[in-house]
């Protein structure tokens, strides 16, 4: 029951991995890769770490996901350019990417790390709550990172506005007072000049 | 509980003061800039203090759970990176105010950098490495983008970033796989528990070869150097000296709370992939850099030089190479330092084309700072009896002491290649004679910094003995 | 009961391929910057998945400070995002081509 459910939320994270890495569309890449932390939320309740799964939904598919869509739609992208190379570079990365994981998945498999060496852990009684273990380390032994992330989020915030704000003159808004108030001689001048004549009639 | 916080102290002051300098430069606007500029300087010069006489009352305990080490390598390490932030700052300022570049999130990022290399010099855990080490590289990013109206600034910024970013998703894997080796995040704990039986494991090289990437990237040594040309050429040379000079301290503090204190019983393993490394770095660097002519280019391509060179110190793996590697890491710092306040007082208030011709002819028109630039680059060519040439020198007598006399022969060959560039610019400066006669114009406070910063490096160049015991205090031998 | 390897070998793959998807979308930035969170993705999954194993809170820990810093990076890397395309109309990394390799 436990293994099938771990085949079926791998599948669909490793799917979804692909296909964040080949589809045409980056609004899909995007949508796909929402899908693959949703499995990987799945897998992390398997692992016994509800909070960061519920966590990994609300801040990441529900905050930077939706801040990456934001930015794709919002850059109007030429899609075609973006391509070129695809195909030359596939193979020597599929190639790449199958010899990198044949080796970590020698180091990383059952011969290293299966049940022999780590047996599976009993379970947490019912009134366990994870939150709470997790709340009660954060403001004891882990004060001190935990204010330093604050501080990075705090960088980010700065640095995001300090970006991406554009100049303030830039900003072209309408002044009622002013349109009201503007006078006929303010905006046109006549000017008296003699008529003109075009010098050769080829023009016409 | 005060008791306890005065152990972050500096890091307390820094934090505040970014605050503060956010707050007093949007709300007074255009005077904002030059009350932030003296209100960050107050502060940093507060943390200093704070480093000097607080924290070696402190010093030899764990703070915070273990998150937070105050060791005499810390307190070195961090009045040191206090010292270089304030003179990038005062080097800044003459560059950007010109300009019109000066701006409030300029001080509070710089500071946000000061801050995570503290917190990185002090780090006691897995954790507390990758927090420090994410709040300076963050920053910085940021401060290379910050002006962002020239597209190759933008480009650097972004290829920094994606490097950067891999980077540490790469030495992340190395850490879960150290931590899932040994079930422990505490460095200290790492180091004593640490077995045979586990360093024997075939994941810990791959754990090993993933965490000495990221240490690579931050110090900018083959194969993570790509964006070091790139980031010195299009950052501001404000944000590029800053770049070259106080990370490269937390850098390496990053590998000796990694590799030296936390690692240290797989030294067999790492020590050889240093050398490959290191030797890879000196090589590249200084062949590549013979064939810039613009002065920011060839300034980062003598970094990676010397980044390998400092990594040699570090692989020798005893105390002395240690201390020899941190004598490296702060002579750089402070020749960078010079070196690119030589580079800003060049470019003045005019437009800067940091071609190489610029030093043309500088012994006639400015002898004293010609003499300071002289200072400079016979220290980065290792020339003795300036400070860069002792610190080789303890390097590679430390390197001989441990057995790896090829290495050293290989770093001495490439040490002399390299001298070839420096002393190129140096004939520029007194034996071409150029058209361009533009006069300098300095203000006050960076001719005095800049001499004061030449006249350290002859300092510790005629006195080696001072900072070499000092290092070597720090490292506890 | 699920052996601690088959957590391992998938989080591996997962690294795989995004360090496949940076080499053949080297051209396309946005997709770049996704292949990265997809590489913070397989490292959270270690550390869970040790956590769980080792019965220790503290890979935990580790994964929610990743969280926030990945996030906060995300915010900056797409802001940088931003300005380069306002600078250059374009995110193809050909285009960019004033800085020598």
């Amino acid at each position: 029951m436990e293994l099938g459910i771990f085949y079926t939320l791998a599948a669909v994270v490793l799917f979804a991995a692909v296909m964040v890495i080949t589809v045409r569309n980056p609004v899909h890449a995007v949508l796909f890769l929402v899908l693959a932390f949703l499995g990987s939320a799945g897998l992390w309740l398997l692992l016994e770490a509800e909070f960061l799964a519920i966590a990994l939904v609300l801040v990441y598919v529900g905050a930077v996901m939706v801040l990456f869509l934001f930015v794709v739609m919002m850059l109007d992208i030429n899609l075609v350019p973006l391509r070129e190379g695809f195909a030359r570079y596939l193979p020597a990365g599929a190639a790449v990417a199958l010899a990198l994981a044949s080796v970590m998945g020698f180091l990383l498999g059952p011969r290293y790390f299966g049940l022999a060496q780590f047996p599976a852990p009993r379970r947490m009684p019912a009134d366990y709550s994870n939150t709470t273990a997790l709340g009660r380390l954060l403001y004891t032994y882990y004060l001190y990172p935990f204010e330093v992330a604050a501080v990075i989020l705090l960088v980010a915030i700065i640095a995001a506005i300090a970006l991406t704000q554009r100049a303030r003159r830039r900003i072209k808004t309408e002044r009622p007072e002013r349109q009201i108030h503007v006078r006929r001689q303010d905006r046109v001048r006549l000017v008296s000049m003699p008529a003109e004549k075009p010098a050769g009639e080829g023009g016409a | 509980m005060f008791y306890m916080l005065s152990a972050a102290s500096p890091e307390i002051v820094v934090l505040v003061t970014a605050c503060l300098v956010l707050l007093v430069d949007s709300s007074l606007r255009d005077r904002g800039h030059a009350a932030a500029y003296w209100l960050a300087q107050a502060g940093l010069l507060l943390a200093l203090i704070g480093c000097a006489l607080l924290l070696p009352r402190v010093a030899g305990l764990r703070w915070f759970f273990g998150m937070v080490v105050i060791d005499p390598l810390a307190v070195v390490l961090k009045s040191f990176v206090l010292v270089l932030v304030i003179v990038a700052l005062i080097y800044g300022r003459e560059y950007l105010r010109p300009r019109r570049w000066l701006s409030g999130e300029y001080f509070a990022l710089t500071l946000m950098v000061a801050l995570g290399a503290l917190v990185l010099i002090s780090a006691g855990s897995l954790l507390m490495v990758y927090l420090g080490l994410e709040l300076m590289s963050l920053s910085l990013y940021a401060l290379v983008a910050l002006h962002r109206d020239a597209p190759a600034t933008s480009e650097a910024a972004m290829k920094y970033f994606v490097l950067g970013a891999l980077a540490s998703g790469m030495l992340l894997y190395g850490m879960s796989l150290v931590y899932g080796v040994t079930g422990t995040l505490d460095l200290q704990t790492l180091a004593r528990t640490l077995t045979a039986a586990q360093t024997g494991q075939p994941v810990w090289v791959l754990a090993l070869v993933l965490i000495i990437a990221g240490v690579a990237f931050k110090l900018g040594t083959v194969p993570f150097h790509m964006w070091v040309p790139d980031v010195y050429q299009g950052a501001a040379t404000p944000v590029t000296l800053l770049v070259s000079t106080a990370p490269k301290i937390a850098a390496y503090a990053m590998a000796m709370r990694l590799l030296a204190m936390g690692l240290s019983a797989g030294a067999a393993q790492w020590s050889p992939i240093l050398i490959v490394l290191a030797v890879a770095s000196m090589a590249l660097g200084n062949l590549v850099a013979i064939a810039q002519s613009d002065i920011k280019r060839m300034l980062a391509y003598s970094t990676i030089a010397h980044m390998g060179f400092l990594l040699l110190g570090v692989l020798a793996a005893s105390p002395a190479g240690y201390a020899g590697a941190m004598f490296y890491s702060i002579v750089y710092a402070l020749m960078s330092l010079g070196a690119f306040g030589v580079v800003i007082l060049l470019a003045g208030a005019g437009p800067e084309t940091d071609r190489l011709d610029e030093f043309t002819g500088l012994g006639r028109r400015s002898p004293w700072f010609a003499l300071v630039a002289l200072i400079l680059f016979f220290s980065l060519a290792g020339v003795p009896p300036f400070a860069g040439f002792w610190a080789k020198w303890f390097v590679i007598k430390e390197l001989i002491h441990s057995g790896h006399v090829v290495v050293a022969a290989l770093a001495v060959f490439f040490s002399v290649i390299g001298a070839y560039y420096y002393l190129r610019i140096i004939r520029l400066m007194y034996f071409d004679v150029g058209e361009a006669a533009r006069p300098l114009a300095a203000d006050g406070d960076l001719s005095l910094a800049l001499s004061v910063n030449g006249l350290a490096i002859l300092a510790i160049g005629v006195m080696p003995g001072v900072l070499m015991s000092t290092c070597l205090r720090a490292i506890g031998h | 009961m699920i052996p601690l390897s088959h957590y391992l070998v998938l989080a591996a793959l997962l690294f795989c391929l995004s360090v496949a998807g940076m080499f053949i979308n080297r051209k396309n930035l946005i997709v770049l910057l996704m292949c990265i969170e997809l590489m913070l993705l397989a490292v959270n999954l270690n550390f869970v998945a040790f956590a769980h194993y080792h019965h220790d809170l503290a890979g935990q820990i580790f994964v929610f400070f990743i969280l926030a810093v990945a996030a906060a990076e995300s915010a900056i890397g797409l802001a940088i995002l931003v300005v380069l395309f306002r600078n250059r109309r374009s995110i193809n990394v050909d285009d960019i081509g004033a800085l020598k390799g």
